[in-house]
């Protein structure tokens, strides 16, 4: 190794053990806003539906949408194939609206929100940087001015508080708003997207999503529009006993680009609450969506109470020839993840990647991986896959790839390696591979271990203490992924890692 | 049609012998079990790739067309040879059956005696193996199959033991249940060999002591009619170690299930499958391998060629349980396509719960590597004989898990047959 | 020996021109060298006389000893005496070494109507020459090309070369990866297979290999022809001024 690598190397690490000095709670994220807020009645059936529905000033043919979803869900069952286990969930003990009093006018401005939500994500600290920009304040980190702006839309419990940077991304030609505001503003651009890629009947959690969802992102990037900065999307839960179910919808239109970021928090509560997201991404011919998550949902404490599930539906896709769409997750929080973000390659020489870190700890559970489906020729797909399992949890990566008869010399390669850290944790691999055509070619390697004791020693020997050298060599581990996102989470994301493992060694 | 109605039907369609008291609860046990669960059906996470109704339905198998009357492939070895004839047991042309380190009954004998050694062991694995994944197939042989041996070694055992199985009735339906027990300190090698029958269902209870070696090595026939579907079920205890490798050569619908159990330390597993096919050809290798104990090793080593239609499908897992620790699990699973119309389906799985272990797995399929095959063709070898080298080199991995020579030459040269045959075709 | 008559070709998949009208006329015991820049279409010639897919021959000949070779198949061509040595020699794992040469020969006198050659004689054959070029036992059991450092596998290559006999060897990048030690005994193999009736064609980057292999004849190649001609002097030029001033001259 040449000098400059160990010096970068140590730059990089010095920086994830700091942030494990500075960090003294284990959840940082667990305060919860004092808020008024106003909930609708618990429980779902068709008049919550339409309640949601005229919450948010909707048409009918939303409400209808809505409606028709719901009578689907009501004849579905709750799937039980993945590796999970938790108490049944009661779906009518659930708010499925919930709203801060304050955003009963919608504000027109930042300025106009209520300051107690803005104090909210200033307390949500490092990790998007959101508040200064919320703050309407372009500074980096370090306080100098920042290079890459990034614009922010805000989610708080169920409903978008606001949206920044509207203005400029207009002028490119970019909508970015919430989706709320799409159906009232952008109605044909939803009605032909909406649901075109997760459609409603996909799964017991997407239809729910469908019926119930109260808001959401929505980004349209029209025909060769490289969108100026990087799109956020905050995702907070607050209030108590409240499910948030958003829903996000994402179109590059033909030769365009997108980056998409996506945070999650939620406050320690000793409840379960539920999370049952749906994104759709549309990508057309020459297009690109980058989409990264940082998911740190409230993974419940100790002793494995409360915290959030999460069941998501996330899709991407790949409509023209040459689309690409790349997915980043870093999946460190919740109680439970159910969660496969996938790619349609449909055009051909389309390309979808999926690169995740997904690390449970205590007594989480993680069921999650991706599904590659090869439709078009010459697609391509690449899946990166690290997790990480500590204490009691069960860490699983589910995949399929599948090569249809017509996706000729179509490629596929995964990696998905697992690291266990104790020996009363478990780590799983189940992937599905079909090759229905013998042009393509699909490997598929996969590899669990634990932290390897030389290393350890190694870092002993030069001084470095038990958790530190943990976290210095699982974020060697999941190096590969780390990179692959964007600047702004890579480093947050290397903190978490650290954070997530806390006291699950020694 | 539902599935307790095929189930009942199918169940009346046998009928329980009279036995001994141990061999019928053990029936009855199998029986009750079938009843609550029913056949497989496809909707079952487990037969997602192959269709169960080639094995479940009640009729006989469709006439099928012998196209090989084969004696067995391993004539010229030195062996002793025990002989099926389209299911049953044909004492006049096997071989004596008194030989020292060995004893040998068939089921419908030992199955009478009410202190037999084998009363503690008929049955029993293939109860133990019905979770987490039902496999009632299984519970339909241990209920109802009167043909088969009970093997016991107490030696170690040099000529292989070579059950050969004639296949000449063109509707011929069997149940053939074997248990074997290999002693303390005892080895054997168990060749099977031969079509069976047009329909065929065998089951083998393999229980290895502590340090004992069992030895398998198994060619299904090559007609390309027949439908099979075998389990192996094998109870490994300390220091022990098992081979077993499977060489399948064309078949309708053919589906090998293993399950292994790793019961004492310092103990090998090593499944090998190699599966040649077209025309139809739908193979499925169906494993699970449980870790149970600290520092054993397994290897689960599968490859499939496939051509014109055939599909290939492989299903495998290896399970390390809490406290199995420096448990070495690899398995790899390969499928070559040689042309466009074939399929090949693939779940590898690790579920492990001990940390200081080293599990990997890989699957790959695709078509012969044209920069090999570029490479061959450029020292001057023919096309077709380039093709034969490198479907050959991919099978190799598979094949290397025979631990006898001669064996693995006899195997290869039917490999070469059937690539002949092909070429032909 | 070899001649090649306005050789126009470009890829199969996407129409870009690889080589605009190559003319080249090897006889019989010369040893040719081709310089030139990357992407110039050295090693695109070497894969088009050969017969690799990929490529498709838009205009133009090559004739091997009188038979047009572009429409025969790669192992027809190697039985005809054409041998290419690769820059990148191919990995098959599975495939002993052994196995993989004794074929290839064999194959190739079968097509010539010479009797095959027996496992014995081979063996003894196969080990005096492995012998010359350092190649132990060991390497000779493993799988063709596998787990070999870069050196091995252009030794092996030149044992091959040695084992089949070839009437006309086209070296491509023999060189590249190769310390000096190694150059020198891949050189000296390659030197001890130089006879009157046997021609080569080696391609190479740098001038260093034809210190070892001395060509009777250079061409500079560039944009997929060859720009000039001259005897073994002009590798000197090039490697004293660069390609620059005979691109310059060029163009």
């Amino acid at each position: 190794m040449s000098n400059t690598d160990t010096y970068e190397r140590e730059g990089v690490d010095q920086d994830t053990v700091e942030a494990v000095r500075t960090v003294g709670q284990k959840y940082k994220y667990g305060f919860s806003t004092d808020i008024e807020m106003e909930y609708a009645p618990k429980g779902v059936n068709a008049d919550i539906v339409k309640l949601i529905s005229k919450k948010n000033d909707e048409p009918s043919w939303m409400t209808d949408w809505r409606l028709s979803a719901l009578k689907r869900w009501e004849k579905l069952v709750e799937p039980n194939w993945a590796m999970v286990n938790y108490p049944e969930i009661d779906f009518q003990d659930i708010h499925y609206y919930a709203k801060p009093k304050s955003m009963e006018k919608k504000p027109k401005s930042l300025a106009e929100v209520d300051p107690k939500l803005l104090e909210t994500y200033e307390k949500l600290g490092i990790p998007l940087k959101e508040q200064i920009i919320l703050a309407g304040v372009e500074v980096g980190v370090d306080g100098t001015q920042e290079q890459r702006k990034v614009a922010v839309d805000a989610v708080f419990d169920s409903v978008s508080v606001g949206t920044t940077f509207k203005t400029e991304l207009k002028a490119a030609g970019v909508i970015f708003c919430s989706i709320s505001e799409a159906i009232r503003e952008y109605p044909d651009l939803v009605k032909k997207y909406l649901g075109s890629v997760v459609p409603q009947s996909d799964n017991y959690y997407a239809t729910l999503n469908a019926a119930v969802f109260t808001d959401g992102s929505f980004v349209y990037v029209p025909p060769g529009v490289r969108c100026p900065m990087e799109l956020s999307t905050y995702f907070r839960i607050n209030a108590e006993n409240t499910g948030q179910f958003e829903r996000t919808l994402i179109i590059a239109d033909k030769g365009s680009y997108v980056s998409y970021l996506e945070g999650c928090t939620a406050p320690q509560r000793d409840t379960n609450q539920l999370h049952a997201a749906v994104v759709e991404l549309v990508i057309e011919e020459d297009a690109e969506i980058k989409y990264s998550t940082v998911q740190n949902w409230y993974p419940g404490d100790e002793n494995g109470k409360g915290g959030i599930y999460n069941f998501v539906t996330k899709r991407a896709d790949c409509r023209g020839d040459r689309a690409k769409v790349m997915w980043t997750q870093v999946e460190t929080g919740s109680a439970v993840t159910w969660k496969y973000p996938s790619c349609i390659l449909r055009g051909n020489e389309s390309q979808g990647e999926f690169y995740s870190i997904a690390i449970t700890n205590n007594h989480q559970q993680a069921d999650t991986g991706t599904k590659m489906v090869h439709l078009g020729q010459n697609t391509k797909s690449r899946i990166v896959s690290k997790g990480i399992s500590a204490g009691f949890a069960q860490n699983t990566y589910r995949g399929l790839v599948s090569m249809h008869p017509k996706a000729k010399k179509s490629r596929n390669f995964t990696q998905c390696d697992s690291l266990l850290i104790g020996d009363k944790c478990g780590a799983h691999t189940i992937p599905y591979i079909e090759c229905k055509n013998n042009s393509s070619r699909i490997e598929h390697e996969a590899t669990t271990s634990k932290v390897d004791d030389d290393q350890l020693f190694y870092c002993h020997q030069r001084g470095i203490g038990e958790e530190e050298a943990v976290a210095l060599i699982v974020n060697g581990f999941c190096k590969d992924v780390l990179q692959a996102l964007p600047m702004e989470f890579a480093m947050e994301a290397q903190a978490l890692v650290a954070i997530s493992l806390e006291g699950s060694v020694g | 049609m539902p599935k307790t109605n095929l189930t009942e039907q199918k169940i009346s369609s046998y009928s329980l012998p009279t036995e001994a008291s141990w061999a019928i609860k053990s029936r009855k046990s199998a029986l009750n079990w079938l009843e609550t669960t029913g056949l497989p059906n496809r909707r079952d996470e487990y037969w997602k790739n192959t269709d169960p109704s080639y094995f479940n339905t009640i009729k006989k198998p469709e006439r099928n067309k012998i196209d090989y009357v084969e004696n067995s492939i391993f004539e010229n070895i030195d062996r002793i040879n025990i002989v099926f004839e389209d299911g049953y047991f044909n004492a006049s042309k096997s071989d004596e059956l008194l030989l020292k380190g060995i004893e040998i009954d068939t089921i419908s004998v030992a199955n009478q005696k009410d202190n037999h050694w084998s009363a503690n062991y008929f049955g029993v694995l293939e109860k133990s193996s019905q979770v987490p994944v039902e496999r009632t197939l299984a519970s339909l042989n241990t209920a109802f199959a009167v043909e088969g041996l009970a093997i016991r070694i107490t030696d170690k055992i040099d000529k292989p033991i070579s059950i050969t199985y004639l296949h000449t009735n063109d509707t011929s339906d069997v149940l053939i249940h074997h248990v074997i027990k290999i002693e303390k300190n005892a080895s054997v090698t168990i060749l099977e060999s031969g079509g069976v029958a047009s329909r065929s269902n065998c089951l083998m209870e393999v229980f290895v002591c502590e340090n004992a070696e069992f030895d398998h090595v198994r060619v299904q026939g090559r007609s390309h009619e027949k439908i099979a579907v075998t389990h192996l079920f094998a109870n490994l205890l300390k220091d022990s170690s098992m081979k077993s490798f499977t060489l399948t050569v064309n078949g309708k619908s053919i589906r090998n299930e293993y399950v292994v159990d790793i019961n004492g330390e310092n103990s090998k597993a090593h499944l090998g499958g190699a599966a040649v096919g077209d025309r139809g050809f739908s193979q499925d290798d169906t494993i699970f391998v449980s870790h149970n104990n600290p520092n054993c090793e397994s290897r689960q080593v599968f490859k499939k060629v496939l051509r014109n239609g055939a599909k290939g499908v492989f299903q495998g897992k290896i399970l390390v349980k809490d406290g199995a620790q420096k448990t070495d699990g690899y398995q790899i699973s390969q499928g070559l396509m040689l042309d466009d119309d074939s399929s090949f389906l693939a779940k590898p799985e690790l579920e492990i719960y001990a940390d200081d272990v080293i599990c990997s797995h890989g699957s790959t399929c695709g078509e012969i590597d044209n920069a090999a095959l570029f490479y061959l063709t450029s020292r001057g070898i023919p096309m077709a004989e380039a093709q034969d080298m490198l479907v050959l080199a991919f099978l190799n991995d598979a094949i290397e898990e025979i631990s006898d020579e001669s064996i693995r030459t006899i195997i290869g040269s039917r490999l070469k047959d059937w690539m002949v045959k092909r070429h032909k075709s | 020996m070899l001649y090649i008559n306005n050789l126009n070709v470009e890829l199969e998949n996407e129409k870009k021109k690889i080589l605009n009208g190559v003319n080249l006329d090897i006889n019989a015991g010369e040893v040719h060298a081709i310089m030139g820049p990357n992407g110039s279409g050295k090693s695109t010639l070497s894969y088009v006389l050969s017969g690799k897919d990929g490529y498709r021959v838009t205009e133009g000949s090559a004739t091997f000893e009188g038979r047009e070779i572009l429409e025969l198949s790669p192992d027809e061509r190697a039985s005809l005496g054409l041998f290419l040595a690769f820059q990148y020699p191919v990995e098959i794992p599975g495939v002993g070494n052994m196995t993989f040469l004794r074929t290839a020969l064999n194959s190739q006198r079968k097509s010539r109507g010479v009797e095959e050659l027996s496992a014995a004689e081979f063996l003894k054959i196969v080990r005096e020459k492995a012998k010359n070029l350092k190649i132990d036992a060991e390497m000779l059991k493993r799988p063709v090309n596998v787990g070999f450092s870069g050196g091995e596998k252009k030794r092996n290559e030149i044992l091959q070369m040695a084992m089949l006999e070839p009437k006309m060897c086209i070296l491509d990048e023999t060189d590249s990866g190769l310390d000096v030690d190694a150059m020198k005994l891949v050189a000296e193999g390659v030197n001890a297979l130089r006879s009157k009736d046997r021609s080569f064609l080696v391609i190479t980057h740098y001038q260093r290999l034809l210190d070892h292999i001395v060509p009777d004849v250079v061409h500079i190649m560039a944009d997929g022809k060859i720009i000039k001609s001259g005897g073994a002097d002009l590798a000197l030029e090039v490697e004293n001024n660069g390609y620059s001033d005979l691109l310059a001259e060029y163009n």
